[in-house]
């Protein structure tokens, strides 16, 4: 795949030129890079067999996303009413409880690490930013598939407002309120669709969806899209998180990857 | 009573014997880890959608076993692992078997059917020994019946690769690799449910193929697979190849 293409894709699908390119080099340079191999493993590859399988299968299916092709979007008709509540559905956490009883007026999003100007974004300021709509399918890696629509602000608009990031820069680590966590690399996370989420089929998030913001990172399994989320960190190593293996999945010993 | 002779025909070759004993391995780790996974989500759905409380096609508690009880029975985290892990054993496995034997004209002499085999008055005579479960002898046990071909190339060519396609039609990464492959199954449930069907299916196929291989001899055929020669058995000295 040629870069020329690459830029190309990422423009017809309505990422304006301006917030690839402005700002930091770097976030144009992981562009440049889609097929970097790099982005074939995860952080930390597991021992034995079960490592030289997570990264043939995290390579194959990178190797097909190359192209960073945007997921199937469903038609909003398709919606499903009653979309699940799974897993966390309230942080049994103070701060998190003090901000839902203040409707998350004094929730912050702070961005820091190793970006060039480190900012802290609250509710309002993430709903100005540039939104993307898009009505995809929630795939459990249990086994169930519901379809919502959900607004949100790309995680690379969001980084750009940091000013981009530095050149070390590998991972980006989300932490959620109730002590969840999750790491993503740049392949995902330069992906039109890979959102922070405020909105849900024309609403708030609900609670039990993991208001007032998670992600969406369409290309993965449930369990990559981080409800409550509290703050980003861009970082160049996982390894000072949890158990150092780059989420609290995988530290639980499920794939990192999560396309499945 | 006729006299009995040994014969020894060379049926298997290394190569089959070796992938079949991986399959054998892989297969087995596959089974088990979809059902670690399956007792995760004991439910079927038909379509795009599905979820607890949607409505099911297939609920295990409707079999005696609860939602709770089955959770406890089943090791997601282990089912997932060993899945993939052995799911590329498998298909690594089967592209060396099929690259193997692909330029082979041995190959094709054995798995495919011969158009005497496929003549109505074979088809009915194999049908009727099949039922009576008795074993083929002499010169007809020097290769595989039709019945037997049919089967094999029927899992190797139909079962298999819909177990490969219905699980990436699964993937969420495949929401984005190829949509089309999910619009096809019909949705990403409808994929779920005919991977446990025909996951099914394979079982029964593998339990007809233990209850034949008792049948013809499980000696004979198990120390076939293993060393590659194979006794054919007469009746008839003259009879005999």
């Amino acid at each position: 795949m040629s870069t020329k293409k690459t830029l190309q894709n990422i423009n017809e699908i309505k990422l304006t030129r301006r917030q690839l390119m402005s700002g930091s080099g770097a976030l144009g340079g992981f562009l440049l890079t889609g097929c970097d191999t790099q982005f074939y493993k995860p952080p930390i590859i597991r021992e034995g067999f079960m490592g030289v399988a997570d990264v043939m299968t995290m390579a194959s299916q990178r190797m097909l996303l190359s192209n960073q092709q945007l997921v199937q979007e469903h038609d909003a008709s398709e919606i499903t009413k009653n979309f699940p509540v799974w897993n966390q559905s309230n942080p049994d956490d103070e701060e998190y409880q003090r901000l839902r009883a203040g409707n998350y007026a004094d929730w912050r999003l702070s961005i820091t690490g190793l970006v060039n100007n480190p900012i802290s974004l609250s509710l309002e300021d993430l709903k100005r930013m540039p939104r993307r709509t898009q009505t995809t399918m929630h795939i459990c890696e249990q086994g169930w598939s519901a379809i919502a629509q959900w607004t949100g602000a790309p995680l690379m608009s969001v980084i750009e407002a940091a000013g981009g990031v530095t050149t070390e820069a590998k991972y980006i680590m989300i932490d959620a309120y109730g002590g969840w966590y999750e790491g993503y690399d740049m392949f995902d996370a330069v992906h039109p669709q890979t959102i922070l989420a405020y909105g849900m089929n024309g609403k708030d998030i609900p609670l039990g969806n993991g208001a007032p913001v998670r992600l969406r990172v369409e290309r993965h399994c449930g369990y990559k899209q981080l409800k409550f989320i509290k703050s980003i960190q861009v970082v160049s190593s996982v390894e000072d998180f949890g158990r150092g293996t780059g989420g609290l999945n995988s530290d639980f010993g499920f794939h990192w990857y999560a396309g499945a | 009573m006729p006299s009995t002779t040994r014969n020894w025909i060379f049926r298997h070759t290394i190569n089959a014997r070796i992938c079949h004993w991986i399959m054998v391995v892989s297969f087995f780790y596959l089974l088990y880890s979809g059902i670690m996974i399956f007792l995760h989500f004991p439910e079927l759905y038909w379509g795009k959608v599905g979820f607890q409380g949607y409505p099911a096609i297939f609920r295990l508690e409707d079999w005696g076993i609860s939602w709770e009880r089955a959770e406890e029975l089943g090791d997601r985290r282990w089912g997932r692992n060993y899945h993939y892990l052995f799911a590329w054993v498998f298909v690594i496995n089967g592209m060396i078997y099929l690259i193997w034997n692909g330029w082979q004209k041995k190959f094709y002499q054995k798995m495919l059917p011969t158009r005497e085999q496929l003549s109505i008055r074979n088809l009915k005579s194999e049908f009727a020994r099949h039922l009576q479960l008795k074993a083929a002898k002499g010169e007809s046990d020097a290769s595989y019946n039709i019945l037997q071909k049919v089967s094999y190339l029927f899992v190797l060519f139909a079962l298999f690769p819909f177990m490969i396609i219905s699980g990436f039609a699964q993937m969420p990464a495949f929401t984005a690799i190829s949509p089309e492959l999910i619009d096809l199954f019909g949705g990403r449930q409808t994929a779920r449910t005919l991977h446990v069907i025909c996951s099914l299916l394979l079982v029964v196929f593998v339990f007809v193929h233990l209850v034949e291989m008792i049948i013809a001899g499980a000696v004979n055929q198990l120390r076939s697979m293993f060393i590659g020669k194979y006794e054919i058995h007469s009746e008839n000295a003259e009879e005999s190849l």
